[in-house]
C-alpha cells in the first residue's frame, strides 16, 4: 500500500511530465477503442444485413452446380426442390429462389441481369417481396433496388422488356412492370437484377417446381438426400465478408499498434530516464530502508499508474465519443457505396464490455511490462553507487 | 560486545576492483563506538571515511573483517534485513541533502515513518515535532527546490531524527553550507545528541564540524592514525 501511496505522490509531484504521458496514452487508448468499436459495428451491421436480407438466418441450400461468383453456372443450376424442404416452404421458413440470366434494354441499351424468382409471400428474407403484385397493366410485376433503378434510369410504373432463355435454350421475351423500388444496403440483392414472382419465372423458363437456391430460417440438419443439392451454412456464405473484416481488423490493429507503441515508448522513455536521472533518489530510498525489490516495485507502479490514470482519463474523454458513435453513428461518404459492402449510410459503433474490458486489460498488462522492463537495471545497483548517482 | 557499545568493527578491510588489480580503501579498521557518542571520522579525501560510514550503515559490505552495529553482525543480514535494520535504527544525513525532490519538507520527513507503518495522526505529530527541533516548521509545505541549502539540510536532519534512531550517520553534512548555517546545523545536532541520547557518527574534513566533536578518529589512507577524545 505504501508503494502505491508513494508512487501516487511521485506522479503528482512530477506534474506536467506525468500529464503529457497520460494524455498521449489516453488518446491512443480512445482511438484504439473507437477504431475497434467501428470495425465491430461494421462487422455486426454487415453480418446482420447479409444474414437477414441476402441469405436467411439458417443459411441456404444451393443447387450443386451453382457458384454465386460464376455467372456461367447459372444456366444449369436448377432442380426440383429437395423433399426435405417442402414442409418448410409451406411453413414459410424456407424460400426457394430461381435464378436465371436475362437481358433488359433500358433506354434501348442492352444490359445483362439476373432474373430472380421468389414467392411474394415469403418471410425468410427481409425483402419487400409482398410488393411484387400485378398492377393495372396486368404485366409481370418486378421489384428492383434503388441502385439498379439509378443506374438504369428506371422508375415505378416503367415497363421493361426482359429477354431470357428457357430450359431448352430458346430465347423468349416479355414485358415486365416495375412495381416497387426497394432501398437496401445489400448490393448483392440490388445491382443488376430484378425480382419477379417465382411461379412466373418458373413458367417463363419452363422450370416448374424448380429453384437454384433455397434460403432457410433455421440451419439445415444433416445433408440433403438429393445429390443435386448442397447445404451452405452461414460460415460458408459469409466467408468473403469475414475475410474482409479480418483484413480490416488487421489493418486497423497495425495502425493502433503503432499509435500505442508511441505511447508506450513515452512511458518506457520516462522510466529509462527516471532510472538514469533518479539514481540518487533510489540510493536515498535504500538508505532510508527500502529494499531493491521495493524500489523496483515503486518505479514499476509509478509507470503502471500512468496507464491507470490514462484509462480513467480515456473513459472520461472517450465516453461522449463512444455514446455518439453508438447512437448517432458515423456517416459514410457516398463513395463507399462502390465498395460493395452492405453497410448503409451510417456505421454504428459497438462498444460492449468485452471490447472495453478486454482492451483495457491487454493494454494495462503491456503498460505494466513496459514499466517493469527498464527497472530491472535497478536490481544491479548497489546503494552506494546509487547514492553517488553512478 | 559491551551493552553500551553501539558499533564494533574488527579487522575491517575494503577493496575495490580497479583495472586488473584492486584499490584498498580500508586496511584493517578496529573501532568501537559507544551509545550516545558524538564522534567524527576525520581525514583527507580518499582516506576511507565515507567507505567506513557506508559499511557501518549496511549500505556496503566489507571485503574482510566483521562489523557489529546494535548487536547485529551485518555480514549475516540479507539485503531485506539490512534495509529493515536501517529503517528501524539508523538515520542518514548526506552532503547533498538527498531530499526527495517531488515531496514537500513535511513529506520528506514523514517518509521514514511511513516505512515504519506509523498512523497518519502519529506521523503528523512526530513530523511537526522534528521540524520544530530543527526550527523549520514554517517550511513544512515547501518543496526542496524552494529551500536554501541550510534549510534543506535541516529538513534532512529532521528526516534522520524523526524516528529517534539510536544511530545517525552524517556524511560531510556541512560541506555545502556557509559558516553560519554550518554552526546552526551542528548546534542542532549537538542538542539532539544531548537531549535524545542519539549517537552521531560523522565523516568529515570540515574544521567547523571537527570543533564540535567529542571524539575524533583520524583516518589516513584507510588506516586509523589517531583516536582522540576531548
Amino acid at each position: 500500500m505504501i508503494l502505491f501511496k508513494l508512487a501516487w505522490r511521485n506522479l503528482v509531484g512530477a506534474g506536467l511530465r506525468t500529464w503529457l504521458n497520460v494524455l498521449v496514452l489516453a488518446m491512443a487508448f480512445i482511438l484504439m477503442i473507437w477504431g475497434k468499436g467501428v470495425v465491430d459495428g461494421m462487422a455486426y451491421q454487415l453480418n446482420d444485413a447479409m444474414t437477414n436480407i441476402e441469405f436467411g438466418k439458417g443459411g441456404q441450400i444451393w443447387h450443386s452446380e451453382y457458384d454465386a461468383m460464376d455467372p456461367l453456372t447459372i444456366e444449369d443450376s436448377h432442380a426440383a426442390y429437395p423433399e426435405e424442404v417442402n414442409t418448410l416452404i409451406a411453413a414459410h421458413t424456407a424460400a426457394p429462389i430461381l435464378i436465371r440470366q436475362g437481358t433488359i434494354y433500358p433506354d434501348g441499351r442492352m444490359q445483362t441481369i439476373k432474373v430472380k424468382g421468389i414467392h411474394p409471400e415469403q418471410e425468410v428474407m427481409d425483402l419487400p417481396t409482398d410488393q411484387i403484385v400485378k398492377g393495372a397493366t396486368g404485366l409481370t410485376p418486378a421489384l428492383i433496388g434503388q441502385k439498379m433503378a439509378d443506374k438504369s434510369g428506371l422508375e415505378v410504373g416503367d415497363l421493361l422488356t426482359v429477354r431470357w432463355r428457357d430450359a431448352k435454350g430458346t430465347f423468349d421475351a416479355r414485358e415486365v412492370e416495375i412495381v416497387h423500388i426497394m432501398n437496401t444496403v445489400v448490393q448483392t440483392v440490388d445491382r443488376n437484377q430484378i425480382w419477379i414472382p417465382l411461379d412466373e419465372l418458373q413458367e417463363m423458363s419452363n422450370l416448374q417446381g424448380e429453384a437454384t437456391v433455397i434460403a432457410l430460417d433455421d440451419p439445415f440438419e444433416g445433408v440433403p438426400a438429393s445429390a443435386a443439392w448442397v447445404y451452405r451454412d452461414l460460415d460458408f456464405l459469409m466467408k468473403d465478408m469475414n475475410d474482409m473484416i479480418k483484413s480490416k481488423n488487421f489493418g486497423g490493429n497495425v495502425m493502433y499498434g503503432i499509435l500505442f507503441a508511441i505511447a508506450l515508448l513515452a512511458i518506457f522513455d520516462t522510466q529509462v530516464l527516471a532510472i538514469f536521472r533518479r539514481k540518487k533518489e533510489m540510493g536515498t530510498l535504500m538508505a532510508l530502508g527500502f529494499t531493491r525489490a521495493k524500489v523496483i516495485g515503486l518505479f514499476t507502479i509509478e509507470g503502471s499508474m500512468h496507464g491507470l490514470i490514462a484509462f480513467a482519463v480515456g473513459f472520461i474523454l472517450g465516453s461522449p465519443l463512444f455514446y455518439l458513435m453508438t447512437t448517432k453513428g458515423y456517416a459514410i461518404p457516398g463513395g463507399m457505396d462502390d465498395y460493395g459492402m452492405a453497410l448503409g449510410n451510417v456505421i454504428y459503433g459497438r462498444y460492449g464490455p468485452d471490447l472495453l474490458i478486454g482492451t483495457t486489460f491487454i493494454l494495462f498488462l503491456t503498460v505494466v511490462l513496459v514499466s517493469y522492463l527498464p527497472t530491472r537495471k535497478i536490481s544491479k545497483l548497489t546503494p552506494t553507487d546509487a547514492l553517488r548517482g553512478k | 560486545m559491551d551493552n553500551s557499545t553501539l558499533i564494533k568493527t574488527q579487522g575491517l578491510v575494503k577493496r575495490y576492483p580497479v583495472g586488473g588489480g584492486h584499490f584498498t580503501a580500508l586496511k584493517g579498521i578496529d573501532l568501537n563506538v559507544n551509545s550516545g557518542e558524538f564522534v567524527g571520522l576525520v581525514g583527507p579525501s580518499g582516506s576511507g571515511k565515507t567507505t567506513l560510514l557506508n559499511i557501518i550503515g549496511a549500505l556496503d559490505a566489507p571485503s574482510e573483517g566483521t562489523v557489529e552495529v546494535l548487536g547485529k553482525d551485518l555480514e549475516t543480514l540479507s539485503g531485506a534485513q539490512a534495509a529493515k535494520h536501517r529503517s528501524a535504527f539508523m538515520g542518514f544525513i548526506f552532503q547533498t541533502y538527498n531530499l526527495l525532490p517531488v515531496y514537500t519538507a513535511f513529506e520528506n520527513v514523514e517518509f521514514p515513518l511511513l516505512l515504519l507503518g506509523k498512523s497518519a495522526e502519529e506521523r503528523k505529530q512526530l513530523v511537526m515535532r522534528a521540524l520544530e527541533w530543527v526550527g523549520i516548521a514554517d517550511k513544512a509545505d515547501s518543496r526542496p527546490k524552494m529551500l536554501s541549502g541550510g534549510e534543506s539540510q535541516r529538513v534532512a536532519i529532521a528526516r534522520a531524527m524523526v524516528k529517534e534512531p539510536k544511530l545517525v550517520l552524517a556524511d560531510e553534512p556541512t560541506a555545502n553550507l556557509d559558516a553560519k548555517n554550518s554552526h546552526h546545523i551542528l548546534e542542532t545536532m549537538v542538542r539532539l545528541n544531548k537531549e535524545l541520547g542519539t549517537t552521531f557518527v560523522f565523516a568529515t574534513h570540515d574544521e567547523k564540524v571537527i570543533s564540535y566533536l567529542h571524539r575524533k578518529v583520524t583516518l589516513v589512507d584507510g588506516s586509523i592514525q589517531s583516536d582522540e577524545t576531548s
